[in-house]
């Protein structure tokens, strides 16, 4: 058996109690995360009995699922990782609280949706601290290809030039592939207000994508 | 009037939808704030169950509501057998039970070293919580003392416990970390 050495992550916790040995298969639905090995509720449960290190296995579940929201949501991968720690984080000190633990991954998203949009909040007013002359920003011209090479920065850019919400809504219906009952309990919207976000979202992208292409 | 292009939006999803990989080392981070959290909880759990008994109170007891108490405490005590005889204190030596987590998700093998263990590599390995699964357990019990200790994973790489301090009298030229059982 041998194994690279240097794609260790570092070690993370000790706590006092051995973990639950027992184990089961995960059947229920959890926004898009294929389940292999032990369930997400087997899990919960063991968090909540004490064993820490079960958590561990959570964050490592749902970190790149969770991340790549985060990423496309906030635009900036620092201000993206910092979200997602702070989801992690107040997920396990409420776990006790998630009234499903099956549905364990939904729950966190929640929290992570919510922990966006402050995240993204105070990311916009640090921004507002260094260009305070927003008439100037306006009549600017969009940045031409040569300046957006890559299509990554393209989409990266098209998208933080939309509202936060349609971006949301555009990320959470399209990207995230969920229905919108989930994401009107996600978000706290209304599905009616959630697929007109939607809709401006599709026409704004096309917009800001036929602008960039006549500069 | 608005064209419609369903196919620039196709495009800006399909990439979109790409995997996005972050930084494994966030899981870390995040076991480490809960750690942090945890102590803190506990320490200020136990702060306020020591000030709870600590406090000073005041009681309205009649004098015969004082006589009886005393009378019962004096019936107790001369009833109680081998009276005389002083309560063996628990044992201070008693070992604790600690559990060990690493988070090392494409090793083969690791193992806890550390002085209670002679950093003998064979004598601790630790066992994945699932097969193929990244976190890496062990379970000790340890008397009172304090004892350094590292993981080693697939017996060449060393690694320090960033949720305990780190060992200052390193003389391994490796990373270490430290581990205080008891009030010692």
């Amino acid at each position: 058996m041998t194994a690279p050495s240097g794609d260790t992550r570092p070690p993370v916790e000790r706590v006092t109690r051995p973990p639950d040995a027992g184990r089961s298969d995960g059947t229920a639905p959890s926004v898009g995360i294929p389940k292999v090995g032990t369930s997400d509720g087997e899990l919960v449960r063991r968090v909540l009995a004490g064993d820490t290190g079960a958590y561990a296995m959570l964050v490592a579940r749902y970190r790149d699922r969770l991340g790549r929201y985060a990423v496309h949501m906030l635009g900036d991968r620092q201000d993206a990782e910092e979200a997602l720690q702070d989801a992690f984080v107040r997920a396990h000190r409420s776990l006790a609280r998630c009234d499903d633990p099956e549905r364990f991954g939904a729950w966190l998203y929640g929290i992570l949706v919510n922990r966006c949009r402050t995240t993204g909040g105070r990311a916009a007013r640090r921004a507002r601290l260094f260009v305070r002359d927003d008439a100037a920003l306006s009549g600017a011209p969009l940045p031409g290809p040569a300046e957006r090479a890559e299509w990554d920065d393209t989409v990266r850019w098209a998208l933080g030039q939309l509202a936060p919400e349609y971006r949301e809504a555009f990320l959470l219906k399209h990207v995230e592939d969920l229905e919108y009952e989930e994401m009107a309990q996600l978000t706290g919207a209304g599905i009616s207000a959630l697929k007109m976000r939607v809709k401006r979202a599709r026409e704004q992208l096309q917009i800001i994508f036929r602008e960039a292409e006549r500069v | 009037m608005f064209e419609d292009r369903p196919d620039l939006v196709d495009r800006i999803v399909t990439h979109l939808r790409r995997p996005v990989q972050i930084d494994p080392a966030l899981d870390g981070r995040v076991m480490q704030e809960i750690a942090q959290v945890d102590t803190g909880r506990r320490s200020g759990a136990a702060v306020a169950a020591w000030r709870w008994l600590t406090r000073p109170r005041q009681f309205a007891v009649s004098p015969l509501g004082a006589l009886a108490t005393a009378a019962g405490l004096a019936a107790v005590v001369w009833a109680l057998p081998g009276r005389g005889v002083r309560a063996v204190p628990p044992a201070e030596n008693a070992p604790q039970e600690f559990q060990f987590v690493v988070v090392a998700p494409r090793a083969a093998r690791v193992a806890l070293v550390g002085d209670f263990n002679d950093w003998d590599a064979t004598r601790t390995p630790m066992r994945p919580s699932q097969r193929g699964g990244p976190v890496w357990t062990a379970v000790l019990h340890l008397s009172p003392g304090r004892y350094r200790y590292a993981f080693l994973v697939d017996g060449s790489r060393w690694l320090a416990d960033p949720a305990a301090p780190h060992a200052r009298d390193d003389e391994f030229g490796a990373p270490s970390s430290v581990v205080t059982v008891g009030g010692s």
